[in-house]
Protein backbone atom coordinates (compact mmCIF):
# COMPACT_ATOMS: atom_id res chain seq x y z
CA UNK A 1 0.00 0.00 0.00
CA UNK A 2 1.30 3.12 -0.82
CA UNK A 3 1.90 5.75 1.91
CA UNK A 4 2.18 9.05 -0.49
CA UNK A 5 -1.25 10.55 0.17
CA UNK A 6 -0.26 10.83 4.06
CA UNK A 7 3.25 11.70 3.29
CA UNK A 8 2.12 14.56 0.90
CA UNK A 9 -0.60 15.38 3.84
CA UNK A 10 2.10 15.73 6.50
CA UNK A 11 3.72 18.38 4.32
CA UNK A 12 0.38 20.45 5.37
CA UNK A 13 2.21 20.81 8.68
CA UNK A 14 5.60 22.23 7.54
CA UNK A 15 7.13 24.58 9.31
CA UNK A 16 8.12 27.45 7.33
CA UNK A 17 11.65 28.38 6.00
CA UNK A 18 13.49 30.46 8.22
CA UNK A 19 12.96 33.74 6.70
CA UNK A 20 16.18 34.73 7.17
CA UNK A 21 17.85 32.06 5.55
CA UNK A 22 15.29 32.38 2.58
CA UNK A 23 16.30 35.66 1.70
CA UNK A 24 20.16 35.00 2.18
CA UNK A 25 18.92 31.96 -0.50
CA UNK A 26 17.68 34.38 -2.36
CA UNK A 27 20.52 36.33 -3.11
CA UNK A 28 23.23 33.80 -3.38
CA UNK A 29 25.71 33.83 -6.59
CA UNK A 30 24.37 37.10 -7.49
CA UNK A 31 27.53 39.48 -7.74
CA UNK A 32 26.36 42.56 -6.66
CA UNK A 33 25.02 42.15 -3.57
CA UNK A 34 24.98 45.61 -1.07
CA UNK A 35 26.14 45.86 2.41
CA UNK A 36 22.37 47.28 3.18
CA UNK A 37 21.14 44.62 1.42
CA UNK A 38 22.76 41.86 4.14
CA UNK A 39 22.27 43.84 6.97
CA UNK A 40 18.29 44.30 5.72
CA UNK A 41 18.10 40.61 6.26
CA UNK A 42 19.79 40.28 9.18
CA UNK A 43 18.71 42.73 11.29
CA UNK A 44 15.68 41.20 12.45
CA UNK A 45 17.21 38.58 14.14
CA UNK A 46 20.11 38.88 16.83
CA UNK A 47 20.67 35.71 17.11
CA UNK A 48 21.65 35.49 14.18
CA UNK A 49 23.94 38.59 13.96
CA UNK A 50 25.46 36.53 17.00
CA UNK A 51 26.09 33.40 14.88
CA UNK A 52 27.66 35.26 12.39
CA UNK A 53 30.23 36.86 14.52
CA UNK A 54 31.11 33.84 16.15
CA UNK A 55 31.86 31.61 13.64
CA UNK A 56 33.78 34.59 11.47
CA UNK A 57 35.64 34.49 14.57
CA UNK A 58 36.31 31.03 14.48
CA UNK A 59 39.68 29.32 13.32
CA UNK A 60 37.65 27.73 10.22
CA UNK A 61 38.06 31.26 8.74
CA UNK A 62 41.65 32.03 9.83
CA UNK A 63 40.87 35.37 9.92
CA UNK A 64 43.84 37.45 12.01
CA UNK A 65 41.36 40.17 13.28
CA UNK A 66 38.63 39.81 15.78
CA UNK A 67 35.67 40.94 14.60
CA UNK A 68 33.32 42.62 16.22
CA UNK A 69 30.75 44.62 13.62
CA UNK A 70 28.35 42.69 10.74
CA UNK A 71 30.68 45.44 8.62
CA UNK A 72 33.70 44.27 9.95
CA UNK A 73 32.84 40.28 8.66
CA UNK A 74 31.40 41.65 5.12
CA UNK A 75 35.06 43.14 4.52
CA UNK A 76 37.05 40.44 5.61
CA UNK A 77 34.50 37.53 4.57
CA UNK A 78 32.92 38.86 1.57
CA UNK A 79 29.40 39.02 0.86
CA UNK A 80 28.89 35.56 -0.90
CA UNK A 81 30.52 33.83 2.30
CA UNK A 82 28.54 35.66 4.96
CA UNK A 83 25.58 34.38 2.44
CA UNK A 84 26.66 31.34 3.30
CA UNK A 85 26.83 31.82 7.15
CA UNK A 86 23.38 32.99 6.96
CA UNK A 87 21.93 30.60 5.27
CA UNK A 88 23.90 27.82 7.84
CA UNK A 89 23.05 29.79 10.58
CA UNK A 90 19.26 30.07 9.48
CA UNK A 91 18.72 26.33 8.53
CA UNK A 92 20.18 24.61 11.91
CA UNK A 93 16.61 25.82 12.93
CA UNK A 94 14.82 23.26 10.85
CA UNK A 95 17.57 20.68 10.92
CA UNK A 96 18.45 20.15 14.46
CA UNK A 97 16.11 17.81 15.20
CA UNK A 98 15.10 13.68 15.43
CA UNK A 99 15.60 12.02 12.07
CA UNK A 100 14.56 8.22 13.36
CA UNK A 101 14.73 5.87 10.27
CA UNK A 102 17.77 7.56 9.40
CA UNK A 103 19.95 8.91 12.80
CA UNK A 104 19.58 7.61 16.13
CA UNK A 105 20.70 11.58 17.61
CA UNK A 106 18.97 14.79 16.72
CA UNK A 107 22.21 16.40 15.15
CA UNK A 108 22.72 13.11 12.73
CA UNK A 109 20.80 14.72 9.98
CA UNK A 110 22.69 18.30 10.54
CA UNK A 111 26.33 16.26 10.63
CA UNK A 112 25.65 14.85 7.24
CA UNK A 113 24.14 18.12 5.78
CA UNK A 114 26.73 20.04 7.31
CA UNK A 115 29.45 17.49 6.00
CA UNK A 116 28.32 17.32 2.64
CA UNK A 117 28.16 20.95 2.36
CA UNK A 118 31.60 20.93 3.46
CA UNK A 119 32.82 18.81 0.30
CA UNK A 120 30.59 20.25 -2.12
CA UNK A 121 32.95 23.57 -1.48
CA UNK A 122 36.12 21.79 -1.61
CA UNK A 123 35.37 19.86 -4.68
CA UNK A 124 34.13 23.19 -6.56
CA UNK A 125 37.67 24.71 -5.50
CA UNK A 126 39.22 21.24 -6.57
CA UNK A 127 37.58 21.50 -10.08
CA UNK A 128 37.62 25.14 -10.22
CA UNK A 129 33.79 25.77 -10.56
CA UNK A 130 33.19 29.23 -10.51
CA UNK A 131 29.93 28.91 -7.91
CA UNK A 132 31.56 27.86 -5.08
CA UNK A 133 28.52 29.46 -2.29
CA UNK A 134 25.54 27.85 -4.09
CA UNK A 135 27.92 24.14 -3.97
CA UNK A 136 28.09 24.89 0.19
CA UNK A 137 24.38 25.50 0.19
CA UNK A 138 23.21 22.89 -2.36
CA UNK A 139 25.24 20.52 -0.04
CA UNK A 140 23.91 21.89 2.93
CA UNK A 141 20.14 21.38 1.90
CA UNK A 142 20.58 18.63 -0.50
CA UNK A 143 18.70 15.67 2.11
CA UNK A 144 15.83 18.09 3.23
CA UNK A 145 13.20 15.28 2.42
CA UNK A 146 15.04 13.30 4.93
CA UNK A 147 13.16 15.59 7.76
CA UNK A 148 9.95 14.35 6.75
CA UNK A 149 10.46 11.15 5.67
CA UNK A 150 12.36 10.32 8.44
CA UNK A 151 9.02 8.76 10.52
CA UNK A 152 8.05 6.85 7.75
CA UNK A 153 11.19 5.39 7.02
CA UNK A 154 11.58 4.56 10.29
CA UNK A 155 8.00 2.93 10.59
CA UNK A 156 9.48 0.73 7.57
CA UNK A 157 12.68 0.51 8.10
CA UNK A 158 12.98 -3.63 8.31
CA UNK A 159 11.32 -3.85 5.10
CA UNK A 160 13.08 -1.22 2.92
CA UNK A 161 16.26 -2.60 4.21
CA UNK A 162 15.14 -6.09 2.85
CA UNK A 163 14.74 -4.44 -0.40
CA UNK A 164 18.51 -2.76 -0.14
CA UNK A 165 19.90 -6.41 0.51
CA UNK A 166 17.93 -9.22 -1.41
CA UNK A 167 17.78 -6.84 -4.42
CA UNK A 168 21.14 -4.97 -3.34
CA UNK A 169 19.38 -1.48 -4.54
CA UNK A 170 20.19 1.60 -3.66
CA UNK A 171 18.38 2.50 -0.13
CA UNK A 172 16.60 5.36 -2.11
CA UNK A 173 14.88 2.99 -4.54
CA UNK A 174 13.83 1.12 -1.82
CA UNK A 175 12.04 4.10 0.07
CA UNK A 176 10.26 4.43 -3.38
CA UNK A 177 9.36 1.15 -3.67
CA UNK A 178 8.48 0.49 -0.12
CA UNK A 179 6.65 4.31 0.61
CA UNK A 180 6.04 5.09 -3.20
CA UNK A 181 8.00 8.22 -2.58
CA UNK A 182 11.88 8.84 -1.91
CA UNK A 183 13.77 11.62 0.17
CA UNK A 184 15.09 13.46 -3.43
CA UNK A 185 11.30 13.46 -4.71
CA UNK A 186 10.06 14.97 -1.74
CA UNK A 187 12.77 17.25 -0.88
CA UNK A 188 11.72 18.57 -4.12
CA UNK A 189 8.38 18.98 -3.18
CA UNK A 190 9.35 20.78 -0.21
CA UNK A 191 11.67 23.14 -2.18
CA UNK A 192 8.73 24.11 -4.29
CA UNK A 193 6.83 24.77 -0.79
CA UNK A 194 9.68 26.77 0.39
CA UNK A 195 9.86 28.68 -3.03
CA UNK A 196 13.52 27.90 -3.41
CA UNK A 197 14.90 28.66 -6.36
CA UNK A 198 14.38 26.85 -9.24
CA UNK A 199 17.99 25.33 -9.70
CA UNK A 200 18.45 24.44 -6.01
CA UNK A 201 15.22 22.61 -5.98
CA UNK A 202 16.41 20.46 -8.92
CA UNK A 203 19.54 19.75 -7.08
CA UNK A 204 17.72 18.13 -4.48
CA UNK A 205 15.00 16.63 -6.70
CA UNK A 206 18.14 15.32 -8.33
CA UNK A 207 20.68 14.71 -6.03
CA UNK A 208 20.78 10.91 -6.58
CA UNK A 209 21.20 11.02 -10.32
CA UNK A 210 18.19 8.83 -10.77
CA UNK A 211 16.54 10.79 -14.02
CA UNK A 212 18.80 11.72 -17.14
CA UNK A 213 17.73 15.34 -16.72
CA UNK A 214 20.15 15.21 -13.57
CA UNK A 215 23.23 15.49 -16.25
CA UNK A 216 22.50 18.62 -17.33
CA UNK A 217 23.78 20.38 -14.83
CA UNK A 218 27.45 20.07 -13.53
CA UNK A 219 26.03 21.43 -9.90
CA UNK A 220 23.84 18.39 -9.62
CA UNK A 221 26.70 16.26 -10.21
CA UNK A 222 28.81 17.98 -7.62
CA UNK A 223 26.43 17.18 -4.71
CA UNK A 224 25.98 13.46 -6.02
CA UNK A 225 29.50 13.16 -5.77
CA UNK A 226 30.18 15.18 -2.29
CA UNK A 227 27.45 13.40 -0.71
CA UNK A 228 28.91 10.22 -1.58
CA UNK A 229 32.62 10.99 -0.82
CA UNK A 230 30.73 11.86 2.62
CA UNK A 231 29.27 8.79 3.02
CA UNK A 232 32.63 6.97 2.28
CA UNK A 233 34.69 9.29 4.62
CA UNK A 234 32.09 7.60 7.37
CA UNK A 235 31.92 10.09 10.23
CA UNK A 236 28.22 10.94 9.36
CA UNK A 237 26.65 7.63 8.24
CA UNK A 238 23.32 6.79 9.35
CA UNK A 239 20.92 3.27 8.85
CA UNK A 240 21.03 3.91 5.51
CA UNK A 241 25.08 3.40 5.19
CA UNK A 242 26.83 3.46 1.78
CA UNK A 243 23.83 2.31 -0.17
CA UNK A 244 23.65 4.36 -3.29
CA UNK A 245 24.80 4.26 -6.71
CA UNK A 246 28.33 5.10 -7.39
CA UNK A 247 28.20 5.97 -11.10
CA UNK A 248 31.25 6.31 -12.80
CA UNK A 249 30.01 8.63 -15.49
CA UNK A 250 30.41 11.24 -12.88
CA UNK A 251 33.88 10.71 -12.54
CA UNK A 252 34.72 10.87 -16.10
CA UNK A 253 32.86 13.72 -16.56
CA UNK A 254 34.97 15.98 -14.18
CA UNK A 255 38.29 13.80 -14.96
CA UNK A 256 38.67 12.32 -11.43
CA UNK A 257 40.61 9.42 -10.92
CA UNK A 258 40.34 7.36 -7.60
CA UNK A 259 43.88 8.52 -6.47
CA UNK A 260 41.95 12.42 -6.75
CA UNK A 261 39.33 10.86 -4.54
CA UNK A 262 41.64 9.83 -1.98
CA UNK A 263 43.77 13.04 -2.18
CA UNK A 264 40.24 14.84 -1.70
CA UNK A 265 38.91 12.60 1.11
CA UNK A 266 42.20 13.49 2.77
CA UNK A 267 41.76 17.56 2.46
CA UNK A 268 38.45 16.92 3.83
CA UNK A 269 40.02 15.25 6.68
CA UNK A 270 41.94 17.81 7.40
CA UNK A 271 38.78 20.71 7.90
CA UNK A 272 36.25 18.31 8.74
CA UNK A 273 37.19 18.66 12.73
CA UNK A 274 37.51 22.32 12.42
CA UNK A 275 33.90 22.72 10.76
CA UNK A 276 32.02 20.12 13.43
CA UNK A 277 33.26 22.75 16.14
CA UNK A 278 31.60 26.06 13.60
CA UNK A 279 28.72 24.43 13.33
CA UNK A 280 27.41 23.14 16.58
CA UNK A 281 28.50 19.27 16.44
CA UNK A 282 31.19 19.72 18.30
CA UNK A 283 32.43 21.28 22.04
CA UNK A 284 29.42 23.66 22.97
CA UNK A 285 31.05 27.41 23.09
CA UNK A 286 32.10 28.93 19.89
CA UNK A 287 29.69 27.05 17.56
CA UNK A 288 26.46 27.61 15.88
CA UNK A 289 23.63 27.08 18.90
CA UNK A 290 21.14 24.87 18.14
CA UNK A 291 18.04 26.04 18.49
CA UNK A 292 15.22 23.79 18.52
CA UNK A 293 17.01 20.86 20.87
CA UNK A 294 14.67 18.19 21.51
CA UNK B 1 37.15 7.24 21.64
CA UNK B 2 39.55 6.65 18.67
CA UNK B 3 38.85 9.57 15.92
CA UNK B 4 39.61 9.32 12.18
CA UNK B 5 43.21 8.85 11.05
CA UNK B 6 43.45 8.30 14.69
CA UNK B 7 45.02 5.53 17.57
CA UNK B 8 44.76 4.76 20.87
CA UNK B 9 46.47 2.20 22.70
CA UNK B 10 45.19 0.80 26.63
CA UNK B 11 46.34 -1.21 29.54
CA UNK B 12 43.18 -0.23 31.78
CA UNK B 13 40.99 -2.77 32.28
CA UNK B 14 38.35 -0.30 33.15
CA UNK B 15 38.82 1.36 29.50
CA UNK B 16 36.90 0.34 26.51
CA UNK B 17 37.83 1.54 23.33
CA UNK B 18 35.03 2.67 20.62
CA UNK B 19 35.72 3.81 17.07
CA UNK B 20 32.21 5.24 15.36
CA UNK B 21 30.79 5.13 11.74
CA UNK B 22 33.68 3.32 9.94
CA UNK B 23 32.18 3.63 5.97
CA UNK B 24 35.46 3.33 3.60
CA UNK B 25 37.86 3.80 6.81
CA UNK B 26 39.19 0.45 8.58
CA UNK B 27 39.03 -0.17 12.15
CA UNK B 28 42.08 -2.76 13.25
CA UNK B 29 41.52 -3.77 16.93
CA UNK B 30 44.41 -5.73 17.86
CA UNK B 31 44.63 -7.63 21.84
CA UNK B 32 47.06 -9.32 23.91
CA UNK B 33 45.39 -11.59 26.42
CA UNK B 34 47.89 -11.90 28.51
CA UNK B 35 48.92 -8.68 28.98
CA UNK B 36 45.82 -7.23 28.48
CA UNK B 37 47.13 -4.57 26.32
CA UNK B 38 45.17 -3.58 23.17
CA UNK B 39 44.64 -0.55 20.84
CA UNK B 40 42.23 0.40 18.13
CA UNK B 41 43.98 2.32 14.53
CA UNK B 42 40.93 4.24 12.29
CA UNK B 43 42.72 5.02 9.32
CA UNK B 44 41.29 6.39 6.39
CA UNK B 45 43.21 5.35 2.87
CA UNK B 46 45.73 2.54 2.04
CA UNK B 47 49.10 4.64 1.00
CA UNK B 48 50.76 7.04 2.58
CA UNK B 49 52.59 7.88 -1.13
CA UNK B 50 49.47 9.40 -2.02
CA UNK B 51 51.05 12.84 0.30
CA UNK B 52 54.06 11.78 2.15
CA UNK B 53 54.29 14.65 4.11
CA UNK B 54 50.63 14.67 6.07
CA UNK B 55 51.91 10.57 6.33
CA UNK B 56 54.41 11.80 8.61
CA UNK B 57 52.60 14.46 10.34
CA UNK B 58 49.54 12.10 10.98
CA UNK B 59 51.09 8.43 10.59
CA UNK B 60 46.82 7.05 11.21
CA UNK B 61 46.03 8.31 8.16
CA UNK B 62 47.27 5.71 6.14
CA UNK B 63 47.46 1.67 5.88
CA UNK B 64 51.34 1.55 5.61
CA UNK B 65 52.33 4.32 7.97
CA UNK B 66 49.65 3.61 11.13
CA UNK B 67 49.72 -0.14 11.43
CA UNK B 68 53.18 -0.36 12.49
CA UNK B 69 52.88 2.30 15.25
CA UNK B 70 49.38 0.45 16.25
CA UNK B 71 51.69 -2.62 16.95
CA UNK B 72 54.59 -0.78 18.51
CA UNK B 73 52.80 1.11 20.67
CA UNK B 74 50.89 -2.31 21.59
CA UNK B 75 54.38 -3.83 22.12
CA UNK B 76 55.66 -1.01 24.09
CA UNK B 77 52.93 -1.92 26.55
CA UNK B 78 54.39 -5.68 26.64
CA UNK B 79 52.01 -7.09 24.11
CA UNK B 80 53.82 -9.83 22.31
CA UNK B 81 53.12 -10.33 18.28
CA UNK B 82 52.76 -14.45 18.90
CA UNK B 83 49.58 -13.78 21.49
CA UNK B 84 47.93 -10.70 19.64
CA UNK B 85 44.68 -11.63 18.37
CA UNK B 86 43.45 -9.45 15.47
CA UNK B 87 40.06 -8.22 14.37
CA UNK B 88 39.58 -6.13 11.33
CA UNK B 89 35.69 -3.67 10.64
CA UNK B 90 35.12 -1.41 8.12
CA UNK B 91 36.47 -1.02 4.40
CA UNK B 92 32.85 -0.61 3.17
CA UNK B 93 31.62 0.25 -0.49
CA UNK B 94 29.31 2.59 -2.21
CA UNK B 95 27.22 0.13 -5.02
CA UNK B 96 28.05 -0.13 -8.69
CA UNK B 97 30.99 -0.80 -10.73
CA UNK B 98 33.71 -3.04 -9.16
CA UNK B 99 36.33 -0.49 -10.88
CA UNK B 100 35.31 2.91 -9.16
CA UNK B 101 34.97 4.39 -5.98
CA UNK B 102 36.85 1.27 -4.47
CA UNK B 103 38.59 2.99 -1.53
CA UNK B 104 37.10 0.80 1.16
CA UNK B 105 38.33 -2.20 -0.76
CA UNK B 106 41.81 -0.87 -1.30
CA UNK B 107 41.95 0.13 2.13
CA UNK B 108 41.14 -3.85 3.07
CA UNK B 109 43.52 -5.27 0.43
CA UNK B 110 46.48 -2.58 1.71
CA UNK B 111 45.89 -4.20 5.41
CA UNK B 112 46.19 -7.51 4.29
CA UNK B 113 49.57 -6.98 1.86
CA UNK B 114 50.93 -5.96 4.67
CA UNK B 115 49.45 -8.15 7.29
CA UNK B 116 51.40 -11.35 4.93
CA UNK B 117 54.41 -9.29 4.64
CA UNK B 118 55.02 -9.52 8.47
CA UNK B 119 52.96 -12.71 9.11
CA UNK B 120 50.35 -11.60 10.88
CA UNK B 121 47.02 -13.04 10.95
CA UNK B 122 43.39 -11.85 11.23
CA UNK B 123 41.28 -14.05 13.52
CA UNK B 124 37.93 -12.21 12.39
CA UNK B 125 37.02 -9.76 9.98
CA UNK B 126 33.89 -7.94 9.45
CA UNK B 127 34.26 -6.03 6.17
CA UNK B 128 32.31 -4.59 3.08
CA UNK B 129 28.98 -4.31 2.01
CA UNK B 130 27.17 -1.09 2.73
CA UNK B 131 26.87 -0.66 6.21
CA UNK B 132 28.31 2.18 8.43
CA UNK B 133 29.97 0.29 11.23
CA UNK B 134 31.08 1.07 15.24
CA UNK B 135 33.90 -0.75 16.66
CA UNK B 136 34.21 -1.66 20.18
CA UNK B 137 37.37 -3.34 22.01
CA UNK B 138 37.27 -4.10 25.73
CA UNK B 139 40.50 -3.99 27.65
CA UNK B 140 39.50 -6.06 30.98
CA UNK B 141 38.67 -9.13 28.48
CA UNK B 142 40.05 -8.37 24.98
CA UNK B 143 36.02 -8.78 23.73
CA UNK B 144 35.48 -7.10 20.49
CA UNK B 145 31.70 -5.93 19.31
CA UNK B 146 30.56 -4.56 15.84
CA UNK B 147 27.78 -2.36 15.60
CA UNK B 148 25.78 -1.91 12.40
CA UNK B 149 24.18 1.15 12.33
CA UNK B 150 20.38 1.02 12.88
CA UNK B 151 21.00 -2.95 14.07
CA UNK B 152 22.08 -4.24 17.03
CA UNK B 153 25.65 -5.40 18.33
CA UNK B 154 27.43 -8.31 17.67
CA UNK B 155 30.30 -9.97 18.87
CA UNK B 156 33.35 -10.56 16.52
Amino acid sequence: MSLVPQVLKSLKTLPPFPVVAKRALMLLGHSEVSIQELVEIIKYDPAITANILRISNSAFFGLRREIHSLHQALLLLGTQELLKIIIASGATRIFCRATPGYFNDHLGLWRHSVSTALMADLLARELTLAERSISFTAGLLHDIGKLVLSLYVDQKFTEIMEVVETRQVSFQAAEREVLGIDHAQLGGEMARLWDFPDRLRLVIYLHHLDKPEAYADDLVLLIYLADLLVLMFGQDLGADGLAYEGYPDVLRHFHLRERDLEKILLNFGSSWQEAQVVFGLMGNDDGLQCVNRR
Amino acid sequence: MVGVADLKVSNKPEEVLVTHALGSCIGVAIYDPEARVGGILHYMLPDSSLDPVKGQENPHMFADTGLPRLFRECYQKGAQKSRLQVKVAGGSQVLGSREYFQIGRRNFAALRKIFLKNNVLIDKAHVGGTKARTLFLEIATGNVWVKIMGQNMEPL
